[in-house]
């Protein structure tokens, strides 16, 4: 019996080994490098809400037709997980993050490869890699927003720390620990006003029974249809909510001179170290920092684009006036563990 | 069927070798339990730091929340389960046998589908019940809040009595009428005889059914998730999302699988007691119950479970799902890199498809094993082959990423993963099915073959095969079924560029996108219904 079924079995996996290799396999790499000719596959891993990275893929699917653009979303950790537990067995050519941090983090642990795109030097230094493995795209503020039929102009927080004031119990909404924005705001407060207050600020969340979400697009129709007066996204779900027609406010906390000013982020790219379709992996981050890359990200989803000269939505407002926190992207990281620590302690969603 | 004559004589058999079968069931069972045991060690061998931060901060609370939902959610569906299977087999409740069938179809749907219906009908303010409230002025009516501990036992209970329903209902049917009489005889008033007789009577079945579904309740993600009520399922997921470490989340799948496998062992034990609902030859099926006047009240909570548990959650998914197709721009939403809605559907069908055929190719020895050597190492490989049962999604997705990566990295980030998970998970279900047709085969048509100088396997494709084809196929139909609507092992899973429709469904539904969802849904449904149909038409409750 078992001599006699091995075959038979034997032959079935292969069949479906021969099924599924099709997404395992190496590609085969276009000899040429600048021409629209970039063929196989190119594989994102991304942590970013997939409406708001859709349109830039789609556009580069339609530049290089011959290409197969695969993404692969989750949440940002979740990504960076899987990332580290491929380093010896790399699967995804490109990683797109939400925020900085992961991004240096992964960095260190030797995940990318690096790579100056072209237009690499028109890019700001604070938001690139010293040794160029990962690149900024887009900046992002970290706000609140409001529902306007719901909040008068006179009783609005200003600070993040007045969403743990009582008076705004069970009105709140935000994004649970597992999205990266949310991780990276609570790693930045650490280094900004220190991990004492950054514990009470969470605690002082979950007394006031804010409601944590999945991720910012829950939050903002919440507000947007006034289940919740109050929301903690980035400063573009305002915007996207605005543009649906709600009736909603934005907020720039913590502009006083004694307060740590308004937390920002931006949003990264990087190649995988082991990639194996590299010149298509090259020509996705080229794109992703051109101008017409950028324009998608400002234009479609009212981000602050870090590219120089590159006009930002007409509805969105510059960021010149306002107080920025200080924020140090190496000591942020190394805060990681203690924002994870807090995360438990508090009991984060 | 292989030397069955060893049946018959129990010293010709203790001197025989052992069969050669017992080492192709010996295999199976050992891949079923290994990634249980990977995960167990990897939990023992935790930090106990770590052990006593995650027993300080998280345990307690993720415990009694388990507990309480999975409590709950069984009693509920052993009440909604035996009251509608009750009512339609015995009253004269009118259109009761077409509520036989629709109080099945909510099998179809994955209660994170029903979940999201849930949500989006009763959400404060935002709702569509809240907002048509509000729009006529009847705003001041007070809305259950949908999400929380009562609104993720609403939305299980909702979805998940069906099970309850299937098994007591075959239990209603087999009872014999003569232990009602003899009750009515010796002065039990109807509803003592209920209490007294008829309860007693189905029990297993129901135990049977609410066992099943304190698994299924322990194993659930989407709902949970969705709805923010933490229970160990969900909370593994978000560890697997937050630091880089995987030791808090193998702790917690531990402690997880420990309590699914004393769930398991009960409802393995109940289910070797409930096979001997054995009819026999006096048997004659009970008089219905005249409902009178009260006729119209047991047609309305049939009525009412129907629209809750399935027509307003499809109509729902039908009306979004045309809102969606009819806009252009949600339709285009639907393209996820270069790959379409076809392409979720095929890698749905596909990966389903392969765990079906997968799942009983590998249950066949386990099944003429613990058949035909009944013994205690065969009953041994039979329950080992079950602890699928036990583990929820999230840690076939945790063990298998780390067994994949370590031994077997070439399968690493392959569709064939996922296809691996599926057959983990859902393996019981064929071995339950492959067993109950081995059994109902008479050995002496194996032995006449084999006297006709048929060697094993021939007597296996010849005449074993196309007799237990059937049960085969029902096994393969309860698999395929499942391993449709999965959610978290996909979603932790899939390589790049492999979506199917369950995982469509969430990651949209997640961001709060329906009208994109919504098809996706719709279609998972649809498919569903097919495996179902041919799974309930075997049931003895739809022949008449």
């Amino acid at each position: 019996m078992l001599h006699k079924l091995l075959p038979v079995l034997a032959a079935l996996t292969l069949i479906l080994s021969a099924c599924a290799g099709s997404t395992s396999q190496p590609d085969p790499i276009s000899s040429n490098e600048n021409g629209n000719t970039l063929s196989g596959k190119l594989i994102v891993y991304s942590g970013r809400s997939e409406p708001l990275i859709q349109p830039v893929l789609a556009a580069f699917q339609a530049k290089y037709p011959q290409l197969e653009v695969l993404l692969k979303s989750g949440s940002n950790s979740q990504m960076a997980n899987t990332l580290l537990e491929e380093k010896a067995n790399p699967q995804a050519d490109v990683f797109i993050t939400t925020e900085v941090f992961t991004a240096h983090a992964l960095s260190q642990e030797g995940v990318f490869q690096s790579y100056e795109p072209v237009g690499y030097q028109n890019l700001p230094d604070a938001y690139k890699a010293g040794d160029a493995s990962w690149i900024g795209l887009t900046q992002r503020m970290r706000v609140i927003m409001y529902n306007k039929d719901l909040v008068s102009q006179d009783e609005l927080p200003a600070s993040m720390f007045d969403l743990t004031d009582p008076k705004w119990k069970g009105q709140i909404a935000a994004a649970g620990s597992t999205n990266a924005s949310m991780q990276a705001q609570i790693a930045s407060m650490i280094q900004l006003v220190g991990q004492e207050q950054t514990e009470a600020w969470l605690n002082g969340l979950m007394d006031n029974e804010v409601t944590f979400f999945g991720g910012h697009s829950d939050v903002r129709k919440a507000v947007g249809a006034g289940e919740f007066k109050l929301g903690l996204v980035n400063h573009y779900y305002y915007y996207l909510q605005l543009a649906e027609g709600s009736n909603v406010g934005i907020i720039y906390p913590d502009q006083a001179t004694d307060e740590m000013g308004i937390i920002s982020n931006a949003t990264t790219a990087a190649i995988i170290k082991g990639s194996r379709n590299p010149n298509a992996a090259r020509a996705f981050l080229d794109f992703l920092v051109s101008t017409e890359g950028q324009k998608i990200f400002a234009e479609g989803n009212y981000e602050y684009p870090l590219l120089n000269g590159v006009a930002l939505h007409p509805d969105l407002e510059p960021t010149d006036g306002l107080r920025k926190a200080n924020i140090e992207l190496t000591q942020v990281v190394n805060h990681f563990d203690t924002t994870f620590d807090l995360i438990d302690m508090a009991n984060l969603p | 069927m292989f030397r069955t004559e060893g049946l018959r004589s129990n010293r010709w058999r203790q001197t025989t070798p052992i069969p050669k079968i017992a080492y192709l069931a010996g295999w199976v069972a050992l891949l079923a339990v290994i990634p249980v045991i990977y995960i167990l060690i990897r939990a023992l061998a935790g930090d106990p730091e770590l052990w006593q931060r995650i027993i300080q901060t998280r345990l307690i609370k993720l415990f009694s929340n388990t507990l309480l939902l999975v409590l709950t959610v069984t009693a509920g569906t052993s009440l909604l389960g035996v009251s509608m299977a009750w009512l339609t087999e015995r009253t004269d409740v009118s259109g009761r046998k077409i509520f036989r069938w629709l109080l099945a179809l909510p099998l179809a749907i994955p209660p994170y589908i029903g979940a999201i219906v849930h949500l989006a009908l009763l959400r404060p303010r935002g709702g569509l019940i809240s907002q048509w409230l509000e729009g006529s002025n009847l705003a001041f009516i007070p809305l259950p809040n949908p999400t929380g501990f009562w609104g993720a036992a609403f939305v299980l209970i909702i979805f998940s009595y069906p099970y309850v329903f299937l098994l007591s209902g075959a239990a209603f049917r087999s009872l014999n009428v003569s232990y009602d009489e003899a009750a009515r005889m010796l002065g039990r008033t109807p509803w003592q005889t209920f209490w007294q007789v008829t309860i007693p009577s189905i029990r297993p079945g129901i135990t049977a059914g609410a066992l099943l579904v304190a698994l299924d309740i322990l194993a659930e993600y989407g709902t949970v998730a969705l709805l923010r009520f933490e229970t160990f399922s969900s909370a593994i997921f978000v560890q697997l999302a937050g630091r880089y470490d995987r030791s808090a989340a193998s702790i917690l799948s531990g402690v997880l699988i420990l309590l699914a496998l004393v769930i398991l062992y009960g409802e393995l034990r109940i289910q070797g007691r409930a096979q001997f609902t054995q009819i026999g030859s006096h048997w004659r099926p009970a008089t219905l119950i005249q409902l009178g006047k009260q006729q119209i009240w047991g047609f309305l909570a049939l009525l009412f479970t129907v629209l809750v548990s399935f027509i307003i959650p499809v109509g729902l998914l039908l009306f979004w799902s045309t809102q969606g197709i009819l806009d252009h721009q949600t339709f285009s939403g639907m393209q996820i890199g270069s790959r379409g809605l076809v392409s979720f559907i095929y890698n749905s069908i596909w990966s389903s498809g392969s765990a079906a055929l997968l799942a009983v190719l590998f249950s066949i020895p386990i099944a003429i094993y613990v058949v035909r050597y009944p013994g205690k190492v065969s009953r041994l490989f039979s329950r080992l082959s079950q602890v699928g049962y036990a583990i929820p999604g999230v840690v076939v997705a945790l063990s298998l990423v780390m067994l994949v990566n370590r031994f077997l990295p070439f399968l690493y980030a392959t569709p064939l993963v996922v296809v691996m998970a599926y057959v983990v998970r859902y393996i019981p279900q064929a071995v339950r099915s492959s067993e109950s047709a081995m059994r109902q085969l008479s050995p002496s048509l194996e032995e006449a073959s084999r006297l006709l100088k048929r060697n094993a396997f021939q007597t296996f494709i010849q005449v074993t095969m196309p007799l237990i084809l059937p049960g085969l196929l029902a096994g393969s139909a309860l698999v395929f079924l499942s391993s449709l609507k999965e959610l978290p092992a996909t979603l932790l899973l899939r390589p790049a560029g492999f979506e199917t429709l369950a995982v469509r469904v969430w990651i949209w539904s997640e961001e709060g996108f329906y009208f994109q969802a919504a098809p996706a849904a719709l279609l998972l449904v649809v498919i569903s219904i097919i495996p179902l149909y041919f799974l309930l038409r075997r049931e003895s409750i739809f022949k008449q």
